[in-house]
């Protein structure tokens, strides 16, 4: 499965256009910046519906319209978000596909998006019966705890990427490099 | 009008006017800010591609 | 707070107190930029930048970059609250998500702001700390810092007090002007802040 990841990350990096991003004056820059103050719209409105869920914010804003109402713009920013992120792997493949904070993030997103599917599937079930209580009831309560909680670690781990206490050249443990996929040339690339 | 009614009718319009002139002000700055930007930008990559 | 006290205590000031000080800010600001006292107060503050590497908060940041990036985390998911929280009520005051009670909007999501504001601070005093003699040098950096100013004195001192009445009353030009301007602020801070990473 890493090698296989690998194969498709130095593909990628081969490619005319993934070089273009990265040796480019100000673009890789300028994605980044998009996909960091898209946070903004996305991760912004997504805690202040998962925050009205637990009643610490906006306590008499009707919940379900609430989050009917955001949920456009914030997909929008999640769209932004992704087309974004999946530029930033496509300038550097070689490097995020085995630095493991990527690999985290990647999951977590993974497990964010089971959350909000459920979320919402069990949100529009309740047909708003709670909806002008200051509190949801728990199921959506551990739900928006989950998405608060996984979503901080998510841009903990963005951070993180940038710096290299675990990348693949320097002297890993045998955990950290079966996890990371450490294959070859994480800092050649 | 009341006194009462009057006072605020008059703090009402010193909030406007506060607020138009600043807001005015920082649309303002912002736009010379980042057409001064944007300028540079450009500069700076004609320089860099030609 | 009761119009008619407020009025006596800043007569000085006009029957517009409220712009008076803020024409005079303004003014103030230009005059300060534009003028000598900007140059001559610059090389003041290198001490003032060179002190504060050497607090715990610039132990700490300079020591452990782990640290370091983990309270920029912090920030960056306190500025999504903080930016999530402007969008939305100043959204609404540009009339969309128009079901939405407008008056729990904006109480609610000012509350929000504050917060987020408070947490974007402590995490940024922390961070500044930590590389402070490098931003002293960068004038994106002032930029900012000069944007997170008019920010928060626009948000308390003019947007809260207008906003705080009830909405029929004030002019819709002038609210959804106030919300433009807001939104631009804010924004600038944030690009601003990501520049300072690139530089």
């Amino acid at each position: 499965m890493n090698q296989l990841i690998y194969d498709i990350a130095v593909w990628l990096d081969d490619t005319a256009w993934s070089t273009a991003i990265h040796e480019s004056y100000y673009l890789y820059n300028w994605i980044e910046a998009t996909h960091v103050l898209t946070l903004m719209l996305s991760l912004g409105i997504l805690f202040l519906i998962d925050m009205r869920m637990m009643g610490w914010a906006l306590p008499n804003v009707p919940a379900t319209r609430l989050a009917e109402k955001l949920n456009a713009p914030m997909l929008a920013g999640f769209v932004v978000m992704f087309i974004t992120g999946i530029l930033l792997f496509y300038a550097v493949p070689v490097r995020s596909a085995q630095s493991l904070w990527f690999r985290i993030k990647m999951v977590l997103l993974v497990v964010c998006a089971v959350n909000a599917y459920l979320f919402h599937k069990r949100m529009t079930q309740s047909l708003a019966s709670w909806e002008n209580e200051p509190k949801a009831p728990s199921a959506l309560r551990r739900g928006a705890a989950i998405s608060l909680a996984f979503w901080t670690v998510i841009v903990v781990c963005g951070r993180f990427i940038a710096y290299d206490w675990y990348d693949c050249d320097y002297g890993q443990t045998d955990l950290v490099r079966a996890l990371a996929g450490c294959i070859d040339g994480q800092t050649r690339f | 009008m009341s006194d009462q009614q009057k006072e605020t009718d008059k703090t009402l319009r010193d909030d406007t006017l506060a607020a138009v002139v600043v807001s005015g002000s920082i649309v303002t700055f912002f736009i010379v800010y980042w057409s001064f930007e944007i300028q540079s930008v450009r500069e700076l990559l004609e320089m860099a591609y030609g | 707070m009761n119009p008619s006290s407020v009025s006596s205590r800043f007569a000085v000031l006009g029957p517009y107190p409220r712009t008076a000080v803020a024409v005079l800010l303004l003014g103030a600001a230009l005059l300060f930029s534009f003028g000598g006292m900007r140059t001559s107060l610059y090389p003041e503050l290198l001490s003032v930048f060179e002190w504060m590497e050497t607090t715990w908060f610039g132990y700490v940041g300079k020591t452990w970059g782990g640290a370091f990036a983990l309270v920029q985390g912090g920030h960056l998911v306190s500025l999504g609250v903080l930016g999530g929280s402007v969008l939305f009520s100043d959204g609404r005051l540009l009339g969309l998500f128009s079901s939405l009670p407008i008056r729990d909007v904006i109480d609610g999501a000012h509350k929000v702001f504050v917060g987020a504001l408070i947490v974007v601070a402590a995490t940024g005093v922390f961070m500044v700390c930590g590389v402070a003699v490098k931003v002293y040098y960068l004038p994106v950096f002032w930029y900012k810092m000069l944007t997170l100013t008019v920010g928060v004195l626009f948000a308390f001192f003019v947007r809260k007090p207008l906003l705080d009445r009830n909405i029929d009353q004030v002019n819709p030009w002038v609210v959804r002007l106030v919300a433009m301007s807001s939104v631009m602020v804010w924004f600038t801070v944030a690009a601003t802040g990501r520049w300072i990473g690139f530089s």
